[in-house]
């Protein structure tokens, strides 16, 4: 027994979860994980295999059948701001300016219009988008919306990140630069990042520590930790020691077995 | 750019329309009986397509008269009523069903019930209910709107995508917060478009109900007036006027729409 020194921000105990109907489907089984403060966490896995209940369980969208999810020592019962969660899907709100989206949580919370915009306007530079401050979403592309999202949950100051393939949607070169984007952010503002991907070069770029799961029902099946020094960038993709993880990684994902060759 | 063009391929559509129309009736001027059998008796001097100058001559007969603006001014303010009390009424109850689904349940068969019982069933009850005067033709627009605006207010609540409400639970947002923030601007698209329906409906209504409980000003007694001598030109402005204030109310109520998307996309 060691006496830890921290107790886990964000820790899933044995949590199963399926879904309801005649014949329920089980999406997780008692699968357990722990993220340490300002932890960057990837979950990789095939599409399927429960990566997005765990994170909508996590989010407190979902309560899993068995086992139990707690955030800093407390039970999770509910959605809140101190995890903020970016959703798989678009869910950039259409009908706010981007400001008024980045700002939608901080008005939530009641704070005052130049409180807000203090906010909003240093996250939108950050990542980029000043000139379309006033804009409405429909002026963006899709990196861009997914960016916004994320400064937009980032705003509140949560102390974790629940972000579910938030570049699953974009081609290559958009991607990497949204990679780069997110590791420039999370630099800045340190926080405990869960990451859902499919995508191992994504998950090795990005993470200290990465996750594979099994195919459904979702078990963790191996975890690497990633030392390889940051900032990393564009020739990291191809150092010996980038390329022999993401081999291991591919190879735990179980595409060394079945890829034809 | 493209509504300008929208709109000057509208009017050279009505005035294409107006033109044949003029042309017809030169044509016929003089080839066309001017005598008709009403069911009892011969009615002389008919002028089944009434030349321009005809029409001119009784369209400046009704407005030195005063009787077209009177009409104008009585129908227009009861449908802009109607369409007030029954947007509100309509638009409220719908939000409040689209976000219980409880009591949509409850709501749903009157919906059904009301919404194809036609404005002229209701006519002779509400008249025994509200009087002759102008509480029942407003209150019949009202229920009209209201059965339109209920629909689209509903429907647009209850298309809601939930992304959108996770994302504003996720962000911290109460339940006000997310009907306010949320909820209600994804449903306005299909809130205002029922209302631009609800306006047309609304001029449907109003109309057969002056001509049917009529009095004096009203368009609808106007026609109602111009079928009993029967006098064409009036019935020819008296429908041009009614379907220019349809119009007018449509283009209104895109402005409103228009306003309530400026977000969403377009296309091209």
């Amino acid at each position: 027994m060691t006496a830890s020194a921290s107790p886990p921000v964000l820790e899933a105990v044995e949590v199963s979860y399926a879904y309801p109907g005649p014949t329920p489907t089980e999406a997780l089984d008692r699968l357990s994980l722990e993220l340490k403060d300002n932890e960057f966490v990837a979950l990789l896995g095939p599409v399927g295999c429960g990566k997005t209940t765990l994170l909508r369980i996590f989010a407190g969208f979902l309560r899993p059948t068995k086992g139990s999810v707690r955030c800093g020592g407390a039970s999770i019962d509910g959605p809140g701001s101190q995890r903020g969660y970016v959703l798989q899907e678009e869910a950039i709100f259409p009908w706010m300016t981007v400001r008024k989206n980045v700002e939608f949580g901080l008005l939530a919370k009641g704070l005052e219009p130049f409180e807000r915009r203090k906010v909003s306007e240093e996250l939108i530079r950050l990542i980029g988008l000043a000139e379309f401050e006033e804009a409405y979403p429909k002026e963006l592309s899709t990196g861009m919306s997914k960016m916004v999202e994320v400064v937009r949950v980032l705003a509140t100051d949560p102390s974790i990140l629940l972000l579910d393939e938030p570049f699953g949607a974009l081609d290559a070169q958009t991607r990497q630069r949204m990679q780069d984007t997110l590791a420039r952010l999370w630099a800045q503002r340190r926080k405990t990042v869960l990451f859902v991907t499919h995508d191992a070069e994504e998950a090795l770029y990005l993470a200290d520590r990465v996750v594979v799961l099994s195919p459904r029902p979702g078990q963790v099946k191996a975890t690497f930790a990633v030392d390889i020094p940051r900032p990393r960038s564009f020739e990291t993709r191809f150092s010996p020691e980038f390329l022999a993880l993401k081999r291991q990684v591919w190879g735990a994902a179980g595409l060394g077995v079945s890829g034809g060759g | 750019m493209m509504t300008w063009l929208s709109a000057r391929r509208a009017v050279v559509a009505l005035v294409a329309i107006a033109s044949l129309y003029v042309l017809a009736a030169e044509v016929g001027h003089g080839r066309l009986p001017d005598r008709i059998w009403m069911g009892a008796h011969y009615v002389e001097n008919v002028q089944l397509l009434p030349t321009w100058r005809s029409l001119v001559e009784e369209g400046t007969f009704l407005i030195e008269s005063n009787i077209l603006l009177d009409s104008i001014a009585v129908s227009t303010r009861r449908v802009a009523l109607g369409l007030l009390l029954g947007s509100a009424a309509g638009i409220l109850l719908g939000l409040l069903t689209g976000s219980a689904s409880r009591l949509a349940s409850l709501a749903d068969p009157w919906v059904t019930f009301f919404r194809f019982t036609p404005a002229l069933a209701l006519l002779p009850l509400y008249v025994v209910w509200f009087g002759y005067g102008e509480s029942s033709k407003v209150l019949l627009i009202a229920t009209n709107v209201a059965v339109i605006t209920f629909l689209g207010a509903h429907h647009g609540v209850c298309g809601v995508p939930r992304v959108y409400l996770d994302a504003a639970a996720s962000l911290g947002a109460n339940g006000w917060q997310r009907f306010q923030k949320v909820t209600l601007p994804a449903a306005f698209p299909s809130i205002f478009a029922s209302i631009r329906v609800a306006a047309g409906l609304a001029w449907v209504t109003i109309v057969v109900a002056e001509l049917i409980n009529a009095q004096m000003p009203s368009l609808g007694y106007l026609l109602a007036l111009a079928g009993a001598y029967p006098r064409v030109p009036t019935m020819l402005i008296g429908l041009a006027t009614v379907g220019a204030l349809v119009l007018v109310f449509d283009l209104l109520a895109l402005l409103l729409h228009a306003w309530g998307t400026r977000w969403m996309e377009r296309a091209a």
